[in-house]
């Protein structure tokens, strides 16, 4: 008897499992406010090092760093964001993107602290219609341990520059 | 069997073979009684024939044997060159291009027999044959001989050239009564250890005689460098049917024919020898019977050396590997690591102080072996551009037919090196280019004749190295550009309104033939459809980072000129700071470095100039351009490099000098493409990223 609403209760959680996915997330910090990147298209974290400025381009882009011998664009979350300019502490990390289209690029964030799966069901899909600029750059918010986290929408950072 | 794999192979040497025969009939057309032509063409048309029935591509091969007959048959001097056999041999070739090109899209032949080619080319065969039948009593045998079952010439040994000292022996060894036979010897087609029966047949009339010449030579049968037959000249003192038996004691061999040698009839006979024997006799006879008893043991040893010393009549053949480009790609990435290793390691070794002479010496050592080694692979990269262009002589004469106008094309610079990816996409561009200069450059006769000019007009392609450039030139000394007619087109196709077209410089007029639309116009009078696609060849000479441009003059001609960068990935550069960041210039622009007093500066409409040994020349202040902060002040004198393009000059106004670095161009990535001036990055020893300032964009 038991062993029967076992196996119906693992059959539902199979079916569930069509529906929800996980997928994990990097929790990195901005501010006082949490972000999650999905893990798939990070390739790479490096702790903060020298960038070489680029002239004439938007404030937004740094300039360019040496990533094991490949020349790699760094952008400011923050800036792009709309948030102020980052402050460089002991703490301040470049996250390298791999980008189909575009080639790799680096953002700078303020902390990274952990990876964290979320399921669909703890997702909660952004609606579009709100009106601030940085909502832009979100696809959903996950929460995870009573703690909300935003899901960046990875596009619309790296997609240029119709900004 | 399963040939598929060697069908890249195959592709490549048949392209070469075809392109060969194309050069080769075109020179033959021009020049009918040149031997060494027509016998690179009978090897060319051979070997296509070899290949062809190895890959069992059975219409390629019957139609090349065709053409062999033909060559064979014109080599033996049975046929004459004519100018229509010419024109069925270039049908013959587009046919085999039309073979090669079905191979490489579907890896078949295709279907067409092309009986029409075959039928011209036996044609040929039997003109040839009833119109010189006194050429050479054998030649109807051989024809039909070589028609029928491919066994060739039967005299073959009358084609051997034989060098003077060859000559020597074989005059010396009539002397002392002993027989001299040319020996030709053929393998069963079927026969699979062709180099060993031939051996055999070696060893077997070796012990009837002494073997002076083999064609081909003794090496190449031992590597199984020849097709199904070989030609040897044998000194004996048995009768000539022993020598045969002996050959054909043989298994697998399937005719042995002799005859006794008639120096007379050999081809490299001169009878002018006859005159200077009988001094040169003397010496020789001395030397004869010095060199007798050792020439005994060395029969075999001689056999192999003699052919060697004779005349090649091969073509000498490059020594080649073919990589994969991508390949090369890997390595040139390698090498640029390891030069930026080595930059590191010099940067280290600055900064240490130490006066550990020997680990600078090693460090200088190191810096050699890498520039070395990355010129190497940067030359692996490079090839002529005569790959390319070889092609357009026979387009050229093809127009010439098709358009009805005499014209020649002048080729110069053909050895013009470039890096492999930009060869191969260069090919559509020129020939675009020449096709525009036949058609619409080019005059029809009889204009021509009323403007005073030869009755065959004139296209050139010009290439050479211009600094870190490679320039191509395509001239006519045709029409020109009728500015006036293209002026209002563009009119009609509201490019540009009539005011403002009346307003533009000529210059920029000629221009508007790039811009996209315009290439479709149908009929500007007399330069019509001029343009077709010239908007393709600006986009693709762009692609490559190069540019094109137009100069013309009414009534006589216009330049079309490429510009390339020869695409270096290392470069050696100047690195200079701006503003306290590191930029590096490349030193193929760098005319001089110059200190200017900021007294010196003069204003020409609001705008710095320097007056440098009777030259007056912009200053561009790269803080301004850079959005920096100067580290010096203003009343120091200035650090201004000298840059140019083509005959525009500019002063780049720097901070301070680092010195000259070979640096590794690294892109910076699709992110930052807006930035015009900024060329690209580098990785300097120290592991930093400085940009690449294009002073070219700056100009």
């Amino acid at each position: 008897m038991e062993e029967l609403s076992m196996r119906e209760t693992l059959k539902a959680g199979d079916e569930r499992k069509v529906e929800e996915e996980f997928f994990q997330y990097i929790v990195i910090r901005l501010g006082d406010e949490q972000y999650g990147i999905d893990i798939r298209y990070i390739d790479n974290i490096v702790r903060m090092q020298h960038i070489t400025r680029v002239p004439k381009v938007p404030a937004y882009l740094k300039g360019v760093i040496n990533l094991r011998g490949e020349v790699l664009p760094v952008m400011s979350l923050r800036l792009k964001m709309g948030l102020e300019a980052d402050e460089m502490t002991r703490a301040t990390r470049i996250i390298i993107l791999k980008q189909e289209q575009q080639g790799s690029v680096g953002i700078i964030v303020d902390e990274v602290k952990e990876v964290v799966t979320l399921g669909t069901s703890q997702i909660e899909k952004m609606s579009q219609n709100t009106g601030e600029i940085r909502k832009s750059f979100i696809t959903g918010v996950g929460k995870h341990n009573g703690e909300l986290i935003s899901l960046l929408d990875l596009n619309s950072i790296t997609l240029e520059e119709n900004a | 069997m399963d040939v598929s794999q060697y069908l890249e192979i195959f592709l490549d040497e048949t392209n070469e073979h075809l392109q060969n025969l194309n050069t080769q009939i075109l020179e033959l057309e021009s020049d009918p009684e040149n031997m060494d032509n027509i016998n690179e063409i009978f090897r060319a048309a051979h070997s296509l024939k070899g290949m062809a029935g190895t890959m069992g591509y059975k219409r390629m091969q019957n139609l090349t044997h065709d053409m062999e007959n033909v060559f064979s048959e014109v080599r033996n001097g049975n046929i004459k060159v004519k100018p229509e056999m010419i024109d069925v041999l270039f049908q013959c070739l587009d046919a085999l291009e039309e073979y090669k090109n079905n191979i490489q899209e579907t890896s078949d032949e295709g279907t067409n027999d092309n009986e029409n080619l075959i039928k011209a080319l036996n044609d040929i065969l039997n003109d040839g044959k009833t119109e010189a039948p006194a050429a050479k009593e054998e030649a109807p045998a051989s024809a039909a001989s070589t028609a029928e079952g491919g066994t060739e010439g039967t005299e073959k040994w009358n084609d051997i050239a034989f060098d003077d000292s060859q000559i020597r022996v074989i005059r010396e060894a009539m002397k002392q009564s002993k027989n001299v036979y040319g020996i030709n010897v053929v393998v069963q087609e079927t026969c699979i250890l062709k180099a060993a029966r031939a051996f055999l047949v070696f060893k077997a009339v070796e012990e009837k005689g002494e073997i002076i010449v083999s064609m081909p030579s003794a090496q190449d049968v031992e590597d199984e460098k020849f097709d199904k037959d070989f030609t040897l000249i044998v000194l004996s003192d048995y009768s000539l049917d022993e020598i045969i038996k002996a050959a054909e004691s043989v298994s697998e061999i399937a005719q042995v024919t002799g005859g006794v040698l008639e120096l007379e009839k050999t081809k490299n006979y001169h009878s002018e020898e006859e005159t200077a024997e009988p001094v040169e006799e003397k010496k020789e006879v001395v030397a004869e019977v010095k060199a007798e008893p050792k020439r005994e043991e060395k029969k075999t040893a001689a056999a192999a050396k003699a052919p060697e010393k004779k005349p090649a009549n091969k073509p000498v053949v490059n020594r080649t590997v073919r990589v994969d480009i991508e390949k090369l790609d890997s390595l040139m990435n390698l090498v640029s690591e390891l030069i930026i290793a080595k930059n590191s390691l010099v940067a280290a070794s600055s900064n240490d102080q130490g006066n550990n002479t020997a680990f600078n010496e090693q460090i200088e050592y190191l810096e050699n072996v890498t520039t070395n080694l990355h010129e190497s692979v940067m030359k692996v990269r490079m090839v002529p551009i005569e790959s390319v262009v070889v092609k357009f002589p026979r387009m050229i004469r093809d127009l010439s037919k098709k358009l009805d106008k005499k014209m020649e094309l002048y080729m110069t610079g053909e050895e013009t090196e470039l890096d492999r990816t930009v060869v191969d996409e260069i090919g559509d561009p020129l020939m675009h280019l020449l096709r525009n200069s036949a058609d619409h450059g080019l005059e029809s006769a009889e204009v021509r004749a009323q403007r005073g000019k030869p009755e065959q007009g004139s296209i050139f392609l010009d290439a050479y190295q211009d600094g870190n450039n490679v320039v191509i030139e395509v001239r006519d000394d045709g029409n020109g550009i009728d500015v006036e007619a293209v002026k209002n087109k563009a009119i009609e196709r509201n490019l540009v309104t009539a005011e403002q077209a009346a307003n533009m410089p000529e210059k920029d007029i000629i221009n508007l033939l790039f811009l996209p639309g315009f290439s479709t116009s149908e009929k500007v009078t007399d330069v019509s459809g001029r343009g077709v696609g010239l908007d393709v060849v600006k986009s693709k000479i762009e692609s490559l980072s190069g540019e094109v441009e137009v100069k013309s003059k009414w009534g006589e001609g216009s330049t079309w000129t490429i510009r390339l960068p020869l695409t270096l990935a290392i470069i050696q550069a100047l690195m200079v700071v701006v503003g306290g960041e590191k930029y590096a210039i490349s030193l193929g622009s760098i005319q001089t470095i110059e200190d200017i007093s900021p007294k010196d500066i003069k204003l020409v409409e609001n705008k710095e100039v320097i007056e440098l040994r009777g030259t007056v020349i912009p200053l561009i202040r790269l803080i301004e351009v850079l959005d920096v902060e100067s580290t010096r002040s203003p009343e120091d004198n200035l650090i201004v490099v000298i840059v140019k393009k083509g005959d525009k000059m500019a002063g780049l106004v720097i901070d301070e000098l680092i010195g000259q670095q070979e640096i590794v161009i690294k892109s910076l990535g699709k992110y930052i493409k807006q930035c015009k001036f900024i060329s690209g990055a580098t990785i300097l020893g120290d592991g930093e990223v400085a940009l690449i300032l294009d002073a070219n964009a700056l100009l």
